[in-house]
């Protein structure tokens, strides 16, 4: 599925060379629909033009294109090397991109060095194309693009700040909303279990009307939790299915737990896993168990386990499903804390 | 190769994933914990450290090692990395 279409400037966005002309291009008026369009289903728009990187100024300054295009790379260097840069300023796969150009040559360079990027000429772009139309658009998607805007923001802060890491994110204000999972949420958890890699313990599809009736099920507790700091908001970023006192075991146990990646840099992952913690000691657990299917992609959740105490668990805690490994934690001490997130507790 | 050499290793490729002082790291205790205390391995760094055992010595922890179990101190992923290499 495309998250961003990247955008040749002269001769697509706008007629003309901008360089060649007193002043800035005026936009096609059916380029500026198109994007619009494209950002109500959760598709962002980015630029790439082989131009003087001084006209950058013009582009993030001008009144029609300013508020449309994120991170737009302006510069002399090939157009492959901007998608590059693009994709990895927005945290999205090259196969997430999408790129627009009028030059038959700048086409054919993206195609041989990024065979994953999905290539047009101005008139093969459709919006009905089935890369532009997801089945569903979650409120999560539609905010993609003020969001990508809020951390092209925050990664400049980030640059431009003097002190420690830690320094800058005790001064972004960071605010972790928690709390179980309303009916509203289901479409958006589901989402999560489907996209996230990284921080997913076990990458298992689970089915929304699965986890729909976990909502209400008195045996199960469906924690969500929100991110926000000064610059905007994350939005729903993490959430887990957890079995209360799985096999009358005094335990909680995690079956999926998992944090959208762009809000594990910010120790989401080990916050979250803290209040988990805490909740479960309050319900009565003396441990947590934690179902993991170990790989390569899931590791940094995997020391990150490892690094809050978690070990394999006594065989008499249960049996893995094939695959899988069961790791326990005593929650008796030391239980996560970050220093530097406000966490703030919806009511049950 | 002697267990000695292994921990020297592990002592190295320890300095280098967290971009720490290599002498520091030498003079620090055999059962120092690999994540809490002085040395604060987190998931970046780990993966570091991992991809760097991999290479120097061919253990694969990652894919072995499915708990991590090695990663409680230096001492003990230099036991595992010795009776493996």
């Amino acid at each position: 599925m495309i998250k961003c279409v990247v955008w040749d400037l002269d001769d697509t966005v706008w007629p003309g060379v901008a360089i060649e002309q007193d002043v800035t291009p005026t936009p096609y008026p059916e380029v500026l629909r198109a994007m619009d369009v494209l950002a109500g289903r959760g598709i962002v728009s980015s630029a790439a033009s082989r131009t003087d990187p001084s006209l950058t100024a013009a582009v993030t300054a001008h009144p029609e294109l300013a508020g449309r295009l994120v991170a737009p790379q302006l510069g002399w260097g090939p157009k492959s090397e901007a998608l590059l840069r693009i994709a990895d300023e927005l945290g999205v796969a090259v196969e997430a991109l999408a790129f627009v150009d009028d030059s038959p040559f700048e086409r054919a360079e993206v195609a041989a060095v990024l065979p994953g990027v999905l290539v047009l000429g101005p008139d093969e772009l459709r919006l009905d194309r089935p890369e532009f139309t997801p089945a569903v658009v979650t409120d999560e998607a539609r905010a993609r693009p003020r969001r990508y805007r809020e951390e092209q923001a925050r990664r400049a802060a980030e640059r431009e700040h003097a002190g420690s890491r830690e320094a800058f994110l005790r001064a972004s204000g960071l605010e972790l909303t928690v709390g179980p999972a309303r009916p509203e949420d289901v479409p958006r958890v589901a989402e999560l279990a489907e996209r996230t890699h990284r921080f997913n313990t076990t990458g298992e599809p689970w089915p929304a009307d699965r986890i729909a009736s976990l909502i209400g099920d008195p045996g199960w507790f469906v924690p969500v939790a929100r991110l926000r700091d000064r610059f905007g908001e994350y939005g729903l970023i993490s959430t887990a299915l957890v079995e209360r006192h799985p096999r009358g075991l005094a335990a909680w146990q995690p079956r999926l737990f998992m944090v959208s990646c762009r809000a594990a840099g910010r120790d989401v992952p080990r916050a979250v896993l803290g209040w988990i913690m805490r909740r479960a000691l309050a319900d009565g657990a003396r441990q947590l168990l934690v179902d993991l299917r170990p790989s390569n992609a899931n590791l940094e959740l995997r020391l990150l386990l490892r690094g809050t105490g978690f070990t394999a668990a006594d065989p008499a805690a249960g049996s893995p499903a094939p695959g899988t490994v069961l790791l326990a934690r005593t929650l008796d001490s030391d239980l996560p804390e970050v220093p530097w997130l406000r966490l703030i507790e919806e009511c049950s | 190769v002697l267990v000695s050499d292994v921990e020297t290793g592990v002592r190295e490729l320890l300095a280098a994933a967290l971009g720490r002082d290599p002498a520091e790291i030498a003079a620090l205790p055999a059962d120092t914990p690999l994540f809490n205390g002085p040395l604060g391995v987190g998931s970046l760094t780990g993966v570091r450290l991992l991809a760097g055992v991999k290479d120097r010595f061919g253990v694969d922890v990652v894919a072995e090692d499915l708990t991590l179990e090695s990663l409680e101190s230096i001492a003990t992923l230099t036991r595992y990395v010795a009776a493996r290499r």
